[in-house]
């Protein structure tokens, strides 16, 4: 708690640092420790009234250690209804937390968040497409290339201005995110009939509530092959937090380099709105609270928000489905409503420190 | 401009020639008025030119047999049922949606009558304080009332009595309707093997189901089965599939609507790994409505008919 005091003497910092790089592994360490005893908890809760043993005793079983105790339904019900959406809770919670962490550093804007190059009104308009006008596509797969298709005109238009620039870059993707939703908010308003606008919501809001094993493979595989790459890039973003012209003179290809990470978090991001929806929140405030707590050295900061986004996602879709049991809220509406408030009281804590 | 003049003068001729008509009958037939929804409206006389929003007023109307004061209608479930065909054969369809303030006062309308309350906003049909000042009535279908007078739990003594309602407004006799209605309720024997449904009405994530305390719950009540979600006091809810799973319905009542079919909903229950596996599912034990079926209205008791006919070939345990 003396770091916030440290940072106002110059002088100070080196050791700072120094017992800050021990600090993160610890908490690292915690924070995947208290991920996997979430998943165990949030397994066990849910409107259908399982036991614990029972619970355990039917994953066991899936995992070919011993006979289920549940009949097939109650068996059902934690392999294939609350698991799968757990596991998926907690990749695109760490998905988004890390996308937002880095779309924060490539852009250096406070305000970056993952949908921020038109991502997720490019997911939303390819959602809408399915569900409202029939296309026969699976929704994940519109959805996803509805994202990339945004990303792609966000950064040809970003192109087309000249060097791509963070601002450039952020300015094309407002420009493209508008053009997308007024697509979308047409198609909904021109054809919703019906209660069939109720679909169309959930998932604009974000929902995990459809979340099943080929969600957790998507997303799943997304995090591995794309995010823990990412998450290790630390030390390259680092570099970037001086400027371009100082992260050049560092040795860091400026422009390769950003073309790649904003690829990958594209790609990252694209693949957890399609199983998703837009789930807001996660992906532009927890990167803040993180850093509050790690300071702004993203070696550190990137795998750590992978974690905490897990954590919270796990807990807030947990809330969504057992709140109001047997009724379900679409999970965006919980991330913001306790995230804020989370948020408010760490911003509050750190002004009383410094 | 000119145009505007003569109607004008068409028009105060025929307030004139109109003027003496009511103060010679001053009793016979005097002023309607209603509280509908918190809001008081008078009928100084039977309104002639109506709109209908939503199938249950239209089928309301059809039903009381004043097919002909429809001058248009909107925003429609789907098709009217076959008994009143020909009768709703030919009323102008203003749209599809819920229709324009404008799109309604074109067609002249003394009321505007909507099965939901939300036909009566700024953005759809037009602010009924803002109606009433240009002389057009707005009527709810009480049972539909949201922001006053929310009903309770709905029964058919309500239904009946919101047919009496509509039928005083049109200075009609309602008491065939009711007692057809009442004679059709009293036949019904309902199934008494102690069945669970769930009524499934649209989504599939977050399945939007039929609930404790609306037309639904009456329907499946008056069938004999209990609601897997009767526990909620609400129409309608969004329920989570781990409650259905856990609550295994022994049927499913599947709303067929042409943006939403029965078997677009069937196709997802059977291709779902637990889904699949739901006892109702297994035995096919299916039940079809039409969406408007499940609107509180004069469909209510043909819906309960309905079910119980097509129970009758299910496979149930």
């Amino acid at each position: 708690m003396s770091r916030p005091k440290a940072v106002s003497k110059p002088g100070a910092r080196v050791s700072t640092r120094r017992s800050a790089a021990t600090r993160p592994a610890v908490v690292g360490v915690l924070l995947t420790a208290g991920l996997l005893a979430s998943i165990a908890a949030a397994v066990t809760i849910g409107s259908a009234d399982l036991s614990v043993p029972d619970v355990i005793g039917s994953i066991a079983a899936h995992l070919g250690i011993g006979q289920s105790p549940l009949d097939t339904l109650r068996d059902g019900i934690v392999w294939e209804l609350r698991l799968p959406r757990i596991l998926t809770a907690a990749c695109v919670g760490a998905g988004l937390a890390l996308s937002g962490a880095v779309m924060q550093a490539l852009t250096r804007n406070q305000l970056a968040d993952p949908y921020l190059l038109g991502l997720s009104s490019g997911a939303s308009l390819g959602a809408v497409s399915v569900l409202l006008l029939g296309v026969a596509v699976l929704l994940p797969v519109a959805a996803f290339a509805g994202a990339l298709a945004a990303l792609a005109v966000t950064l040809g238009l970003a192109g087309a201005l000249g060097r791509i620039t963070p601002t450039r870059t952020v300015l094309a993707g407002v420009a493209v995110s508008s053009l997308a939703g007024a697509i979308t908010s047409f198609v909904i308003f021109w054809s919703v009939t019906g209660d069939s606008y109720r679909q169309i919501l959930g998932w604009l809001l974000g929902s995990l509530s459809g979340a099943r094993w080929p969600a957790v493979a998507i997303a799943g595989i997304a995090l591995l092959v794309v995010g823990v790459p990412i998450a290790l890039s630390g030390r390259v973003l680092d570099a970037f937090a001086f400027g371009d012209t100082t992260a050049s003179s560092l040795g860091v290809p400026v422009q390769a380099v950003r073309w790649v990470l904003l690829g990958g978090t594209a790609l990252l991001t694209g693949a957890m709105v399609s199983v998703s929806g837009a789930i807001g929140f996660v992906g532009l405030v927890l990167p803040h609270a993180v850093r509050l707590l790690t300071g702004p050295g993203h070696r550190a900061l990137l795998p750590l928000a992978a974690l905490v986004g897990a954590v919270f996602l796990v807990w807030a879709d947990t809330l969504a489905r057992s709140l109001f049991d047997p009724r379900e809220l679409p999970v965006g509406i919980v991330t913001a409503l306790i995230g804020a408030p989370v948020f408010a009281l760490l911003l509050a804590r750190r002004r009383s420190e410094a | 401009m000119r145009r505007l003049a003569v109607a004008s003068l068409a028009l105060l001729v025929l307030a004139g020639c109109s003027a003496p008509a009511p103060a010679a009958t001053p009793s016979a037939d005097g002023a309607v008025t209603v509280t509908n929804c918190g809001t008081p409206v008078t009928f100084e006389t039977a309104p002639e030119r109506v709109v209908t929003i939503k199938s249950t007023s239209t089928e309301m109307l059809l039903a009381l047999g004043l097919g002909d004061r429809i001058v248009g209608t909107a925003f429609q479930d789907g098709p009217v049922p076959e008994e009143w065909a020909a009768d709703a054969e030919g009323v102008l369809e203003i749209s599809d949606f819920m229709p324009s303030e404008e799109a309604v006062l074109d067609l002249e309308p003394d009321l505007v009558y909507a099965g939901w309350e939300s036909a009566f906003s700024a953005d759809a049909a037009g602010e009924r304080t803002e109606l009433a000042a240009l002389g057009v009535a707005s009527y709810v279908q009480p049972a539909a009332c949201r922001s006053a007078d929310v009903p309770g739990k709905l029964g058919f003594d309500e239904i009946f009595r919101e047919i009496g309602e509509v039928a005083s407004i049109f200075r009609v006799d309602g008491s065939a309707l009711i007692a057809d209605q009442q004679q059709r309720l009293a036949a019904i024997t309902p199934d008494d093997r102690g069945l669970t449904a769930l009524w499934y009405s649209s989504g599939t994530d977050t399945p939007y189901v039929g609930a404790g305390i609306g037309a639904p719950e009456l329907v499946m009540e008056t069938a004999g089965f209990t609601n897997v979600f009767a526990d909620i006091d609400q129409t309608w809810a969004s329920a989570g599939w781990e409650s259905i799973v856990e609550a295994d319905p022994d049927l499913i009542i599947l709303i067929d609507a042409d943006w939403n079919t029965a078997q677009s909903k069937r196709d997802m229950l059977e291709n779902d790994p637990v889904l699949s596996q739901l006892t109702a599912v297994k035995n096919d034990a299916y039940i079809v409505l039409p969406f408007a079926a499940g609107e509180a209205g004069v469909r209510s008791v043909p819906a309960v008919e309905s079910v119980l006919g097509q129970l009758k070939d299910l496979r149930v345990e």
